[in-house]
């Protein structure tokens, strides 16, 4: 299969279709990790609580596959880029796992139980994963995009406080604020009443710091961060990215400020998409860039599979990733209605 | 680096223990609320809409902390295991990169939609339920083929040098002999797990006389269930422990405590290994030549034993011999129990036989018990190599500091033990609470 693709095209297709799945984990998970970032802050009571349950709950599960994809197309493409990721991060993917599995039981369980304490403690746990999530995350790509202290031999030399850097800070809130944003709109869009209100009023400031959060990140990523822009002078055509961002940053605060969530919502996707694609350009063709010196940095090439491995799985996601696309957007055309002020759980 | 192994062996083993708690309920349950489900689609029978109503509020629960602590195993090949992941990426990755694009989210996706699709929309409802069941089932299928591999390594070559497998055959990897049995035996003990699940809830609510027809037509199902699968488990288990034999010797040896090689091999009742002098301590009431005829298909069949093996290979024996023994003793009791369920529902005795309906009651955890042991002896069973024959378990793990291993199996562990406290809490108080007519 694909034998007309040379092993380094397949590794180049294979990079392209990894920055695509992380993109789409990124806006599909956004809106839920939103919501659960918003609860405690605009759930001004239980019914309101469950309007906000109620408006992610068919989705997060789903939404969520779309990072184990991430992880096991990695793994399955890239295995040396797997292993060492996974292995030089040590302690932030162990706050990341933890943060997945807090937001995971928090969602489903919320309003399993009658005592109030519980559903107190589990919206709190709901706030701290979906917190943990995007926090790391944020911090984790700038880091990605920076590169990390790899030094001769693949040996790291990072440290765990080395990681919270001032860029990868900007980052890390920037990818908080995204979701926010991500979240007050859906929960907009998706209910009805008091808390549709107040979600649409903090939509309309959460965008405007999206937008100053987002030049900023950017500023920084082009003047401040070494190799950067390398990518960008050799191919202009990739400054589109970071102007799609922008664009969608502006638009979101525009359609917000308007009161049109939904076309808010979908621009604030799009400046979340070419954030994370625009920095994911800059890396090409490493994955695991060195801070120290280029040639320490762990490239696509290197990383990849075999060429047997990279066709079977390429035959594979071009058959199954257009069906799940088909099958998730469908499971949206479920559940159109708004959720309406209800003291029925569904969970 | 003996630290750094123990805690990463100890990491792993909470991990996927915990994961596999909750995997073998979800495999069964989605299977039958899915039946429920569609019974109620066609026949509009309030009983099956609120069997359906029941058991899925404990479906909900069980799933979604399965569905969590997924993640977790997904994790941790590259966390703990890089060297692993490494040197399997080739084979291993495309499997589990398959198990997320195929099952995890049908799963993910349907189960959503299952959870707040509303009765008017019947028809939907059941189908994600099937969708979800579709979906854990071929999970099932994927991980078990890349854990095949580990035990049975087909369809690759070796690197150059010598660093990693490479994937020559991917057809080969899925008709991996070793998959199918494997498969097979894992589906069956979740169905007989969920069964006695099933069995132990009903017991409970007609011990508080309480025989609504929820509970009577669950465990009528129920116990049909569970005594096709046990019969059926110990029938195809003796097919596998051959083919065990064949493909690692050292296993299946370690399985029964067979030290010395030789012919028409008897199989004794009591036993009790003992590693430091390669014998056994206790050894009463051999049957002759039974367990060659169980290794070998003929009673005069030769198995060699462990200690004409390679000594550094040997996994640990006491270990593996227990949990086989555990196994097999529990699977007896399973058959026993199922018959013994059928003959009394049969003749009416049911509601009142008390004492059977605490047996079933306190049976609840075995299932539980049984399949962790059975998992041992694969697992355990396969040691010291963790990819058989060509990567042994201390070349695989990542080297990372050990002081964050250990803070990480601390976390993992508190974090766990709360979740299952909750999770029994929750489930506990959805059984009280049912009474089956609302």
């Amino acid at each position: 299969m694909f034998d007309f693709l040379t092993h380094d095209m397949l590794a180049v297709v294979w990079f392209f279709l990894w920055c695509v799945i992380w993109g789409v984990y990124f806006i599909a998970d956004s809106f839920s990790l939103g919501a659960g970032l918003l609860t405690p802050f605009i759930a001004a009571d239980k019914v309101q609580r469950i309007q906000i349950q109620s408006s992610v709950g068919p989705f997060w599960g789903g939404n969520e596959v779309w990072l184990i994809l991430a992880a096991g197309g990695t793994f399955a493409a890239f295995p040396l880029v797997f292993s060492k990721m996974f292995t030089f991060l040590y302690l932030p993917m162990m706050l990341l796992l933890i943060g997945l599995i807090a937001r995971g039981i928090s969602v489903e369980y919320l309003h399993k139980d009658d005592n109030p304490r519980i559903q107190q403690f589990l919206m709190w746990g709901w706030f701290a994963g979906s917190l943990l999530v995007s926090l790391v995350l944020g911090v984790a790509f700038a880091n990605f995009f920076k590169g990390l202290e790899i030094a001769s031999g693949g040996v790291y030399k990072g440290t765990l406080p080395g990681l919270f850097g001032p860029y990868a800070l900007i980052s890390g809130v920037l990818f908080v604020l995204m979701s926010v944003t991500s979240g007050a709109l859906w929960i907009n869009v998706k209910t009805e009443g008091a808390v549709a209100a107040k979600a649409g009023d903090l939509a309309k400031k959460s965008a405007l710091l999206v937008l100053i959060f987002a030049l900023v990140y950017l500023a920084y990523s082009f003047a401040g961060v070494e190799g950067f822009a390398t990518n960008y002078s050799s191919m202009p055509v990739l400054y589109l990215l970071p102007v799609l961002a922008v664009g969608g940053a502006v638009l979101s605060v525009f359609f917000a400020k308007k009161g049109r969530a939904f076309p808010a919502f979908c621009s604030n996707l799009l400046a979340f998409l070419f954030i994370v694609e625009g920095g994911l350009a800059s890396i090409y063709p490493y994955m695991l860039k060195s801070s120290i010196s280029p040639e320490y940095g762990i490239d696509i090439f290197e990383a990849a599979s075999s060429h047997m491995t990279l066709s079977v799985m390429l035959g594979g996601a071009l058959v199954f990733v257009p069906i799940v696309i088909i099958y998730q957007l469908w499971a949206y055309t479920l559940f159109r209605e708004k959720i309406t002020e209800t003291e029925q759980v569904e969970y | 680096m003996v630290e750094l192994l123990l805690l990463s062996r100890l990491q792993f083993a909470i991990t996927v223990a915990f994961h596999f708690l909750f995997v073998p309920l979800t495999l069964g349950l989605a299977f039958l609320v899915a039946v429920m489900e569609t019974v109620y689609y066609k026949n509009k029978d309030e009983t099956w809409r609120r069997m359906a109503d029941f058991w899925g509020r404990i479906f909900k629960i069980n799933f979604a902390i399965g569905l969590v602590t997924g993640l977790a195993m997904t994790f941790q090949f590259g966390t703990n295991w890089g060297a692993y992941a490494e040197f399997m990426g080739d084979v291993f990755g495309p499997p589990l990169a398959v198990e997320a694009l195929l099952a995890f989210f049908l799963e993910g996706t349907f189960f959503g939609a299952w959870i707040f699709l509303d009765r008017s929309r019947q028809k939907l409802k059941a189908f994600s339920m099937w969708m979800v069941a579709l979906g854990t089932n071929i999970s099932s299928l994927w991980i078990i083929t890349a854990n095949g591999f580990m035990q049975n390594p087909v369809g690759y070559e070796m690197a150059a040098d010598g660093s990693k497998v490479i994937m020559t055959d991917f057809l080969a990897l899925v008709t991996n002999g070793y998959v199918w049995y494997m498969l097979v035996h894992t589906l069956l003990s979740a169905y007989l797990l969920t069964a006695f699940l099933i069995m132990g809830i009903c017991a409970y609510h007609f011990l508080k006389r309480n025989n609504s027809e929820v509970f009577r037509k669950s465990f009528g199902i129920a116990v049909v269930i569970a005594l096709v699968t046990a019969v059926m488990l110990p029938v195809l288990g003796h097919g596998y422990a051959q083919y065990v034999a064949e493909l690692q010797p050292a296993k299946g040896a370690a399985m029964d405590a067979i030290w010395e090689t030789g012919t028409s091999v008897p199989m004794y009742l009591i036993q009790a290994p003992d590693s430091s002098t390669g014998s056994n301590s206790v050894q009463l009431l051999g049957i002759p030549g039974l367990a060659s005829f169980l290794y070998t298909g003929s009673f005069s069949g030769t198995i060699t034993g462990l200690n004409q093996l390679a000594q550094d290979e040997l996994p640990p024996v006491g270990m593996v011999f227990w949990s086989f023994r555990l196994m097999t003793i529990l699977g007896s009791l399973f058959i026993i129990e199922a018959l013994l369920g059928l003959y009394l529902q049969k003749s009416g005795k049911l509601y009142t036989s008390d004492k059977y309906l605490k047996l079933l009651m306190w049976s609840i955890p075995l299932p539980y018990i049984a399949i962790t042991a059975g998992w041992i002896v694969t697992e355990v069973g396969r040691q010291p190599w963790i990819v058989y024959g060509l990567l042994k378990t201390v070349n695989g793990i990542s080297s990372v500091p050990v002081s964050d291993v250990l803070l990480s199996v601390v976390l993992i562990s508190a974090f766990y033990l709360v979740l299952i406290v909750f999770e029994i809490y929750l489930i506990k108080k959805t059984v009280v609470n049912a009474t089956g007519v609302e």
